[in-house]
């Protein structure tokens, strides 16, 4: 035996249980019928336990292999029968020399391609100016932190200019008094004349 | 003795017959009404709204809109709120209808709320690749909700696969982003309980194949996955119930906008969906910190932002163990978990939700929004 008709087999066996599993589930919930309660409540009871069970054991057969590679096929069997549909309709646009969706595809694609690249370039443009704009604040910190030493050394400077003034005060009362003292000092000889004088 | 038994048998007997009648009686009647409210079903399915929260359209982008619900009141949250939804269904499930209105408690609390709805792709779109919808439109959406409310951040609400985009979007961008929540978002792909896990395996499901055959996923083929999850429950039970409680108004009301909603299918962009098979169903790299997003790769642990995420137990779609890992995965320690006893869709609009999920998210969300 083959692989591909052990497969189909192994399909055909999970089937089988599905179907088997179902009716077993739902012939169950009729043993639960009661005549205590009306006839309508009762059915819809049952009613209620069939579809829990059908609920359940499909739920069930949905997860198995077999149900995910009859699903594979039968959508891969739906995929090339579109493909081949498109490939015929392509045929017949490309003779009456129409374009065809591959065509507009392939234009949308370029398109995207060329956005993409300008997206890209944009975003590196983008990353260097903000780069440039990092930098550039650092730039401005480094200026805002000079611009403080600057004003400190104006400080600086005028106090050194208003010791200078002060120096300079200090200076002009020094001179003046050394004018003040020569003069004294010019007086001397002549008092010491008139006093020899006196004393002879 | 005997007389005694065979009497009570007879009364036995006699009280079921009367039950049964009675029964038999009430069924009929309600059968009538139930006939008689048959004609009036398509009026009531021309009255269904997609949407019930007055919006506008503040930004548009290619198919892209991003909606501003308006509240009553003033806005009491600083930081935005913005809503982002699949790839695969309509946005207005977060805004059913009155009551049912995930949208309408956060606008009534006072948020400014957003949502993206990305609109249904062309053949155009279909190269668009998850690079495109969070570095491209979700980015140009967090930016201009920041220059429009002059909010730093914007606080993001994730439904779905829209719980992964906005996860892979935070991860990429956590300094605009203030708080996540996800509501079923699918992060974890590694396990097998549910039926989509399943299917996708690389060993039955060639997803290039299917990709480039296709180009867009048909709304169709969606729609049928969906149905198949729970094949008894959709194609049986779901009709059986209808018709049993077509005569009460409430039920038919709410099963309209459900189903209005749950038919309402759209496309999705083949390049999208195959990186979302590809990367994340077959080969998990999400939470091994390896999804490549166009020059980027995805590492939760970049995520720091307060969290919470919303889970429901009975999510056939996506398991509760799909989403789970992620607050072990991120490096946020403001995070929470809530696992809700819902579906995947009654986790969003069921009326317990509605009154106790809900309120106890915005909650969480103003606490973290000012």
């Amino acid at each position: 035996m083959d692989d591909k008709m052990s497969e189909t087999l192994e399909q055909a066996a999970a089937l089988q249980k599905l179907w088997l599993d179902s009716f077993g589930s739902m012939a169950n919930v009729w043993s639960e019928y009661s005549s205590d309660s009306p006839p309508p409540e009762e059915m819809r009871k049952v009613r209620n336990g069939m579809l829990k069970g059908l609920s359940g054991t499909w739920d069930e057969f949905m997860r198995t292999p077999q149900f995910m590679e009859m699903m594979k096929v039968s959508l891969n069997g739906a995929l090339d029968l579109k493909r081949m549909a498109r490939e015929g309709m392509n045929k017949i646009h490309e003779q009456f020399e129409m374009p065809t969706k591959e065509d507009i595809d392939g234009i949308l694609l370029a398109i995207r391609h060329v956005e993409r690249r300008v997206l890209d370039r944009l975003e590196g443009v983008d990353d260097r100016v903000r780069n440039i704009i990092d930098r550039l604040e650092k730039l401005d910190e480094r200026l805002g932190k000079m611009d403080g030493r600057a004003g400190k050394l104006d400080e600086r400077v005028n106090q050194i200019d208003e010791r200078i003034k002060t120096v300079d005060g200090g200076i002009g009362k020094l001179g003046e008094r050394i004018e003040e003292l020569s003069k004294a000092a010019n007086r001397m000889p002549e008092a010491a004349v008139k006093r020899k004088a006196s004393i002879k | 003795m005997s007389t005694a038994t065979d009497m009570k048998e007879k009364a036995g007997i006699f009280g079921n017959l009367d039950s049964w009648q009675t029964s038999f009686l009430n069924e009929g009647l309600t059968n009538l009404r139930r006939l008689a409210a048959l004609p009036g079903l398509p009026e009531k399915m021309a009255r269904v709204r997609k949407g019930v929260t007055p919006r506008e359209v503040v930004y548009e982008e290619d198919r892209l809109k991003l909606y501003r619900y308006i509240g009553q009141g003033e806005i009491k949250q600083k930081t935005p709120l913005c809503f982002v939804f699949a790839l695969v269904n309509r946005p207005y499930i977060v805004d059913l209808k009155e009551g049912r209105s995930v949208v309408a408690n956060f606008v009534n609390a006072g948020f400014d709320t957003y949502l993206i709805d990305w609109g249904t792709p062309t053949r155009a779109e279909r190269y668009l690749t998850t690079d495109d919808y969070v570095n491209g439109y979700m980015h140009n959406v967090v930016n201009y909700l920041r220059e429009r409310t002059g909010a730093p951040q914007v606080s993001l609400l994730g439904y779905c696969m829209g719980g992964t985009l906005s996860t892979i979007y935070t991860a990429l961008h956590q300094d605009r982003v203030r708080n996540l929540i996800l509501l079923a978002a699918g992060i974890d792909f590694a396990t097998r309980e549910g039926l989509i896990n399943l299917w996708t395996d690389p060993r039955y499901f060639d997803v290039d194949k299917f990709v480039d055959v296709m180009g867009n996923i048909p709304a169709e083929f969606l729609q049928n996955a969906f149905l198949m999850l729970k094949p008894i429950a959709n194609l049986i039970e779901k009709p059986i119930n209808l018709m049993e409680n077509i005569h009460k108004e409430e039920f038919v009301e709410d099963y309209l906008y459900m189903e209005t909603w749950l038919n309402d299918n759209i496309p999705v962009p083949g390049e999208i969906y195959r990186e979302f098979a590809k990367y994340l169903f077959q080969q998990n790299l999400l939470t091994k910190n390896r999804l490549p997003v166009g020059r980027h790769t995805v590492d939760l642990r970049k995520i720091t932002c307060p969290l919470l995420n919303l889970m429901a137990k009975n999510d056939d779609l996506v398991p509760c163990s799909q989403t789970e890992p992620l607050n072990d995965l991120v490096s946020s320690t403001d995070k929470e978990k809530i696992i809700w006893p819902a579906g995947h869709i009654g986790l969003a609009v069921s009326g317990r939700a509605q009154k106790e999920l809900w309120p106890r998210a915005v909650e969480w969300l103003a606490g973290r929004s000012r």
